[in-house]
């Protein structure tokens, strides 16, 4: 062993700690010879004995009986106490993760079906009334014996309401109610416009109730509502559905046309 | 049935956070003397040995279940916590640290080490001194003293406390034993220089 090496394990040997049989005595041999480095570790001996005589003068020192209380006193605060968790280490989280992963899931499924769901401002109609006319006979209203509410989905809202110069008065007036029995049976054989509006529209005039009414206008009546006219039967009828209101008043109209066979 | 007292620090320490009062009683008057000690020896001062074990301990109630017995024994996790408020006291109030390698700590060495205190370590003044040399290291080299030399924690357990390898407790003890036969000698660095040279100059020998 040379001085360098002793130099590395002199404290460990003035501290008696563990090390192999065969170190240690050669060790021993080299300080036997060494004088430099048997004053090290004389010197490492004494300053072992110094720290282990510091250790011993405090060992008897603790910390003031005062404190053991104050923190019984707080332990005794429920506040303080936290469970600890049953769950611990790569479980828990794998378990944490798998909850969120369906928690989404869940909730994109929600979301989903709510968005899946008829909109909720489907206006129904009240059993018909009366239908209020002004020149001329009392129209005959359409009954529909079956199918005493009759749904009218969003869809057959005017989805775009283009600037019309509309008279829905004089429209009323004009009207030619002739009677139709059996209205919803000719739905699969007719084609018709969206539902213009006629005169102001209020949506919300038709949350109390409604009425459709099917007449037939004079085919200029299309012009007013920016329709083509075919000059050659300028003179004919045109079927359309007035939508009313439960005050009376034309809100809403569509033309119809009788699909043509093939 | 095991009687509390025979029970380890981790199950007491499970019982504590169950809400287990005798177990949290337990395990304080089984370990509050070295966590005081600690904090006495790396601080100098009673009274933030006081606070740092209370904050010690209140830790323990509030954050205890964030001890991992596969890092270590609760011994070492309680002076690793100590070991942090006790640093946090020296960052935020530089006047807690006791003594400073300064000039006054010097003549106090000279005055007292006449003819050298490693002559006679069992004199109440040089257990003084040595105390005062300990608390005047550098903190990353106090802390292993406190815990290798004063707590006489083995290095593995020093290394679980201060959370670093085991060659790192060892060369740094090694360094703080050279740092401590400076600041005790008489003729401080020097010695050592001097120590250092006549090993080189030996070693060829040798």
């Amino acid at each position: 062993m040379n001085c360098q090496r002793f130099e590395s394990i002199a404290s460990e040997l003035a501290r008696n700690q563990i090390m192999e049989a065969d170190v240690r005595s050669e060790a021993l041999a080299h300080s036997a010879k060494c004088v430099n480095c048997l004053a090290r570790l004389r010197n490492e001996e004494m300053l072992t004995r110094g720290l282990n005589a510091l250790a011993t003068g405090m060992n008897s020192l603790e910390a003031p009986p005062a404190l053991e209380a104050r923190l019984v006193s707080a332990f005794r605060q429920p506040q303080v106490i936290v469970p600890m968790p049953v769950m611990r280490g790569r479980r828990f989280y794998w378990l944490a993760a798998a909850a969120a992963v369906l928690f989404i899931i869940f909730s994109v499924s929600t979301f989903r079906w709510h968005r899946e769901q008829p909109a909720p401002h489907e206006a129904r109609l009240t059993p018909p009334t009366p239908v209020k006319n002004v020149d001329g006979p009392a129209p005959q209203q359409i009954q529909t014996p079956k199918q005493p509410v009759f749904a009218v989905k969003s869809d057959d809202k005017p989805k775009h309401q283009p600037r019309r110069n509309v008279r829905g008065s004089a429209l009323q007036a004009k009207a030619v109610i002739t009677p139709n029995k059996d209205i919803n049976s000719n739905h699969a054989s007719e084609v018709a416009t969206e539902f213009m509006p006629v005169g102001y529209w209020n949506a919300a005039a038709l949350q109390d109730g409604g009425q459709i009414v099917r007449v037939e206008l004079p085919r200029t009546t299309l012009a007013s509502f920016g329709l083509p006219v075919n000059m050659d039967r300028y003179n004919e009828k045109v079927k359309a559905d007035v939508l009313l209101g439960v005050d009376g008043m034309a809100h809403a109209i569509r033309f119809v046309q009788e699909k043509r066979l093939q | 049935m095991k009687a509390k007292t025979d029970l380890p620090d981790s199950e007491l320490l499970r019982l504590m956070l169950a809400g287990d009062e005798e177990s949290f009683t337990l395990l304080y008057r089984r370990r509050q003397g070295g966590i005081y000690r600690f904090a006495l020896q790396m601080s100098g001062s009673p009274q933030v040995a006081e606070d740092v074990t209370h904050d010690v301990f209140l830790f323990l109630m509030k954050d205890g279940n964030v001890f991992d017995a596969a890092r270590g024994s609760v011994s070492s996790f309680l002076f690793g916590v100590a070991r942090n408020y006790v640093l946090r006291r020296f960052r935020g109030d530089h006047a807690t640290v006791p003594f400073a390698d300064d000039e006054e700590d010097q003549d106090f060495d000279r005055e007292t080490n006449v003819p050298g205190p490693l002559d006679d370590l069992t004199r109440a003044e040089t257990i003084e001194s040595v105390r005062r040399a300990v608390l005047s290291l550098p903190e990353k080299y106090r802390e292993v003293v406190v815990l290798c030399e004063l707590q006489e924690l083995s290095y593995g357990e020093t290394a679980e406390a201060l959370g670093c390898a085991i060659g790192t407790v060892r060369s740094r003890l090694h360094r703080a034993r050279s740092l401590l036969h400076a600041k005790l000698s008489p003729s401080g660095e020097q010695t050592e220089l001097e120590s250092s040279t006549a090993v080189e100059s030996a070693r060829c020998f040798a």
